[in-house]
């Protein structure tokens, strides 16, 4: 294994130019104030979505139990405040689908009432009760797949797992929010990565953070050394975040195709997912918070802003001063992976790390003319994958051949799309091609 | 003597490959199922994929195997459909002409969004549910069009429209469209309704101008010809007493939902050549 | 190296698609997927060496010989001998895919029983007895040219794999874009001329 001194990265990956960050990433994390309604949606993990355990009319108080999850890939929610849950039904999702959602009327008070107490000694306590309590505050991967983490912490049989990974490297342009928590709340962070390690049993604790972050780094060797983590240095390139390029970067080992992080003896996780964890033991609080980047060259104030989960991104820009002129796409998560939204009603998420508005000049409609398979795809992949083939292939409907250029390797991280010099629509032929995929795969096992 | 020696070479020559060949057949003798030929001969033999099969072969072998209807050929008649049946000897299934409708009027109705990716409706609809206000109306990029076998289906402006002489009904743009809008109607049917949203009507008002707000007149004026489905109105197909030209205008729907298929082309035309908004 | 000569001469310089311009209605029947074309080489090959080892026995041995001191000479016979001898083969290799391998025998469709009148086989039965070689010479030559007809198959199934997903001009899609792309093919085998 390299020294963690070393500046570290994969093969393949783009560097964003003017990534934006400048905007938002020297201003402290504000906190929001109280909204009167909040909009909890359902569906906020992968997975099945968790049963409501309260009804309209029910009067709820902060942290409180909202529903429950649903099965072993499910995860619990909580109320964000104090209040009435005046309705559930259905609002616009962030897929752009309705979801089912808990609107809750806030009652101003914040009356916090949290289900479980808090574990100071969580060194000599039961792995199960940390387990447990990862479960019951419905904690879920914070960095965009919304994975529940406890899912995560119970490797099957057989699988030996010897590192942890924390992801710090944010690499998503324009997002800020990983890198404020880190500075501002480094402790909470390393002591979230120290408590996964008890649980999982690995004492091989990396974190993860791009070299654009210093000070962040800086703030997290002051605690790192207590509690046994270490620092890995990564290098400014795109998607440096992504769970597999990561490991790779690392400890140099390759996450083989059809195979999951866990198989090369690693488990990834995001440190906002940590310091939620942290929060969960530590505190004895839900997941009912996060911080989250709202930004824009259109909006008045940037910054990162800590808000409560099911807070309209409208509300959210009121926060940050609003805009100065009519965006031309709002995007939840950062420009890259991010997913665009169809109204400014939509509420922020467990795993919401941005709201990104794009100024009309930017979000400009193009056309392009075809493929001349010059290759810069090729050479920005980070999976090794030839995006001009896979989509020529799905331009001409030819799925099956999309199919055994493995085209479910790919993560849509984008920078096949960044350095098209044609303006090719590669992630969206790739989403549809994965879409139609899964159709016939479905359909195939229907019969 | 040239010409005997000739006769004789080539006879001999003959019988002897003739024989090997005759000793193959038997040697190599594949059971075939005569059915298969005679599906194949009651087929129309247009070989247009239209059942989604290659070509007339496979969908008679498909027959045989009792994996289809005679109904599933689109092209071929009722009566082609009677005979393959009987002389199959197999259930004939749904024998009735079809034909697919675009119960939509996106046209004049639902805004669109500001979309400028993948001109295609299956990879639209997955970005934040769909370019168009409507989520349950045509989204007008054509997959319908292109997958269509008989080059039936228009796209007028920004919706598609369905040309009846030209459909064979054979479901192919009902399969692919992500939005569900394209309906399968009895091929003799000329009268249809033109929504295809199941949401509120405060809703759908505030999304289209043509939505059907589901006001139930049609209902009350003319019972039995046309039934509810929570808030859309939907044309009987199976009802007797077939809807006219007449009902339309009695019965006067307040969005102008209920039309022929000769005036819904050209009020989409009129829309698609920049005519006024209804 | 004579048999060098014969051998890299059918496969490559003198092929018989490319070069000679025998047998284009496979060449350009089934070779929209490389799977098929495959299978039909195959069949090609086969045939093609079979044929010529008989038919160079029959224009040795049948079509000239000499009955109590006449010589007869039968040459008018030889394509109707060639082609009789090509389709008893056919048959056989009808029969026996269809009981062996009958997905392929079902994607070779029409184009198996019109091996028959592949001028590729029957060119290379001429050419053999024209040239005046024996029956060995005759055989090589046979499954060397089947190579070079499955080389040119194979070649051209793979172009138009790809050739597919292209976006060409309108007025160019489908066959006119691959009979260009043949067309070019064809013009990069002259690169051969000279070899032997």
């Amino acid at each position: 294994m390299k020294s963690s001194r070393n500046v570290m990265t994969f093969a393949g990956g783009i560097h964003p130019h003017g990534d934006g960050k400048s905007l938002t990433c020297y201003t402290p994390v504000q906190n929001a104030p109280l909204l009167d309604k909040y909009f909890v949606i359902l569906a906020q993990n992968a997975g099945k979505p968790p049963i409501p355990v309260v009804k309209k009319g029910d009067r709820v108080k902060k942290y409180q139990l909202l529903a429950a999850a649903d099965g072993a890939v499910s995860a619990n929610l909580h109320s964000p405040t104090s209040g009435i849950v005046s309705n559930i039904r259905d609002i616009q999702g962030t897929h752009g689908v309705p979801t089912s959602a808990i609107e809750i009327s806030a009652d101003g008070l914040d009356e916090a009432d949290s289900p479980f107490a808090p574990i100071p000694d969580w060194r000599h306590a039961d792995v199960d009760i940390l387990k447990q309590r990862v479960i019951e505050a419905g904690i879920v991967g914070m960095g965009g797949a919304s994975f529940p983490t406890h899912v995560k912490l119970s490797p099957p049989e057989g699988k030996s797992v010897d590192t942890l990974i924390l992801n710090g490297a944010e690499c998503e342009p324009y997002l800020t929010a990983d890198h404020r928590l880190m500075q501002e709340f480094p402790e909470k962070v390393i002591r979230g990565a120290a408590i996964l390690g008890r649980i999982l049993n690995i004492g091989n604790i990396f974190v993860g953070v791009e070299i654009n972050k210093l000070d962040a780094i800086a703030a997290l060797e002051h605690y790192a050394g207590d509690y046994g983590v270490k620092i890995a240095y990564l290098r400014v390139r795109y998607p440096q975040g992504s769970e597999k390029q990561l490991i790779n970067a690392i400890t140099g080992r390759t996450v083989r195709s059809g195979t999951l992080p866990m198989d090369s003896g690693c488990i990834v996780q995001n440190v906002a997912t940590c310091a939620a964890l942290d929060d969960a033991v530590t505190l004895g609080i839900p997941s009912v918070e996060r911080i989250v980047t709202v930004t824009g060259e259109v909006v008045v104030k940037p910054g990162n802003f800590k808000l409560k989960i099911g807070t309209p991104a409208l509300e959210a820009v009121r926060f940050a001063g609003g805009i100065t002129e009519e965006p031309g796409k709002l995007v939840f998560g950062g420009p890259m992976m991010g997913f665009a939204q169809r109204s400014f009603q939509v509420p922020v998420c467990k795993n919401t790390s941005g709201i990104l508005l794009i100024p009309q000049k930017q979000a400009y409609n193009f056309e392009s003319s075809g493929c001349i398979h010059c290759g810069r795809c090729v050479q920005g992949c980070p999976m090794n994958l030839v995006p001009c083939l896979l989509s020529t292939a799905i331009e001409a409907g030819r799925f099956d051949l999309a199919a055994e250029n493995h085209i479910m390797d790919c993560m849509e991280c984008g920078s096949c799309a960044y350095v098209c010099p044609d303006h090719r629509p590669l992630i969206q032929n790739v989403r549809h091609a994965k879409a139609e995929l899964r159709k016939q795969m479905n359909a195939s096992k229907e019969k | 003597m040239t010409f005997y020696t000739a006769l004789v070479i080539m006879g001999l020559l003959g019988l002897t490959l003739g024989a090997i060949v005759g000793v193959f057949v038997k040697l190599f003798k594949v059971e075939q199922d005569n059915r298969v030929e005679l599906a194949l001969e009651l087929l129309p033999g247009a070989n247009c994929g239209g059942c989604g099969r290659a070509g007339c072969a496979d969908f008679a072998r498909a027959l045989a195997a009792g994996e289809v209807t005679p109904g599933n050929c689109p092209v071929s008649s009722v009566e082609q459909r009677a005979a393959i049946a009987m002389a199959l000897g197999i259930d004939a299934g749904p024998i009735e002409m079809q034909q697919a409708v675009v119960c939509c009027r996106a046209d004049i109705g639902a805004e669109e969004m500001n979309y400028n990716g993948v001109q295609d409706c299956n990879a639209a609809n997955l970005v934040a549910g769909g370019p168009t206000t409507c989520r349950y109306g045509c989204l007008g990029l054509g997959s319908c069009a292109r997958v269509c076998p008989f080059g039936a289906i228009e796209i007028v402006g920004r919706v598609a429209v369905v040309h009846p002489e030209l459909c064979t009904g054979c479901k192919q743009c009902a399969k692919v469209c992500p939005r569900n809008v394209i309906k399968m109607v009895p091929a003799n049917a000329n009268i249809h309704i033109y929504c295809n949203s199941p949401e509120k009507a405060a809703i759908k008002r505030s999304l289209c101008a043509a939505g059907c707000i589901g006001c139930r007149k049609c209902e009350k004026l003319l019972p039995g010809k046309i039934k509810f489905d929570g808030m859309l109105a939907q044309i009987d197909y199976d009802s007797p007493d077939a809807i006219t030209q007449e009902d339309i205008e009695k019965c006067n729907c307040p969005v102008h939902g209920i039309m022929s298929e000769k005036e819904r082309y050209a009020v989409a035309k009129n829309a698609a050549s920049g005519g006024k908004r209804a | 190296m004579k048999y060098l000569e014969l051998t890299v001469g059918a496969v490559l310089v003198y092929n018989f698609v490319l070069s000679r311009f025998l047998g284009i209605c496979p060449f350009l029947g089934v070779s929209k997927r490389l799977s098929t074309a495959m299978g039909m080489s195959g069949a090609v090959i086969f045939v093609m060496a079979l044929a010529s080892c008989i038919t160079s026995a029959i224009s040795n041995y049948l079509l000239e010989f000499t009955i109590a001191g006449t010589v007869i000479k039968l040459d008018f016979l030889r394509i109707l001998l060639f082609i009789l001898v090509i389709a008893a083969l056919v048959q056989l290799l009808e029969i026996m895919m269809q009981k062996l391998t009958p997905s392929l025998y079902r994607a070779l469709g029409i184009y198996l029983p019109l091996i028959t009148t592949n001028c590729a086989v029957l060119g290379a039965a001429t050419i053999n007895a024209e040239s005046g070689r024996n029956v060995l010479d005759s055989t090589i030559f046979g499954a060397f040219s089947g190579v070079g007809f499955a080389l040119a198959l194979l070649l051209f199934s793979s172009i138009r794999e790809r050739l597919e997903l292209a976006v060409p001009p309108k007025a160019f899609e489908g066959t006119p874009i691959a009979l260009i792309t043949a067309g070019i093919l064809a013009m990069a085998f002259t690169g051969f001329a000279g070899l032997c």
